[in-house]
């Protein structure tokens, strides 16, 4: 199935994968906090991150920058949270869309095309 | 595409005679393959940045002093046809920069200079080698 972010198939032109950042607590050493204090300190649980790896697919320079555009537009200050769904069907809820780090340069073959990493995260105090 | 009947090669405006074959190769430079979260097969693969290298074979005859160096670079010139004759006789075309020049020497096979040029394309995206038909082309 393809894949989804607020109902948009902003990543279904090209090949993609999903991945999750590490999950778990945010810890630092005490000494951070109280100096001369032995230890670990802990900060609380890791926000969850979900990772999107893949390549934007298109026939022209032009439509790579449409589907570069409806992207970036999900990019809003303050972000709005929207369900992220994979390929499988898992549902992440309440997912901010925070980053979208394309590769350093776009190739232009047989297909225009241009690799890139989108950062979803679930922030603890939206 | 592998010439074996070159006739007329010229480098840079020097005449390259005694060319035996004339090797043009591609490869991928650098090529993008892609798997997903389906299964162990790749569903995308392309090919955006590519090498054209031209192997040119020659018979040495003679001492020559002036063989081509490393970074030069200059129009390549030649005609080819499959049965050596005039008919469909093709002119290839390309600015090229050598890449190396070696030799081979045997008692058999006498003295073989082997002329390694990469093919430069005028824009990125056209092919940098153009084939023409001999009889539209300029008389060599």
């Amino acid at each position: 199935m393809a894949s989804t972010f607020k109902n948009l198939g902003l990543f279904n032109s090209g090949p993609h994968r999903f991945a999750l950042k590490p999950q778990g607590l945010s810890v630092i050493p005490a000494w951070h906090l109280n100096p001369g204090a032995p230890g670990t300190a802990i900060l609380g649980p890791l926000e969850l991150a979900v990772v999107v790896t893949g390549r934007l697919v298109a026939a022209s320079e032009a439509a790579l920058w449409t589907l570069r555009d409806a992207i970036t537009a999900q990019l809003t200050n303050p972000p709005q949270v929207g369900t992220l769904i994979d390929h499988h069907g898992r549902q992440w809820t309440n997912m901010s869309f925070i980053l979208f780090a394309e590769d350093d340069r776009t190739d232009r073959a047989r297909a225009v095309s241009i690799a890139y990493t989108a950062t979803f995260l679930r922030f603890l105090n939206p | 595409m592998l010439l074996l009947n070159p006739t007329s090669v010229s480098f840079d405006a020097a005449a390259w005679p005694d060319a035996t074959a004339i090797a043009i190769d591609r490869k991928a430079q650098r090529s993008v393959i892609h798997w997903t979260d389906f299964g162990p097969y790749a569903v995308f693969a392309d090919v955006p940045e590519q090498a054209v290298a031209i192997t040119i074979t020659r018979q040495v005859l003679r001492d020559d002093l002036a063989a081509p160096v490393p970074g030069q670079s200059g129009i390549l010139e030649f005609f080819t046809s499959p049965t050596a004759s005039d008919a469909a006789r093709k002119r290839l075309t390309a600015v090229a920069v050598v890449a190396a020049v070696t030799h081979d020497l045997s008692r058999t096979k006498g003295a073989l200079r082997t002329i390694t040029l990469i093919a430069i394309s005028p824009d990125g995206a056209a092919d940098p080698i153009t084939i023409e038909d001999a009889d539209s082309a300029p008389a060599p």
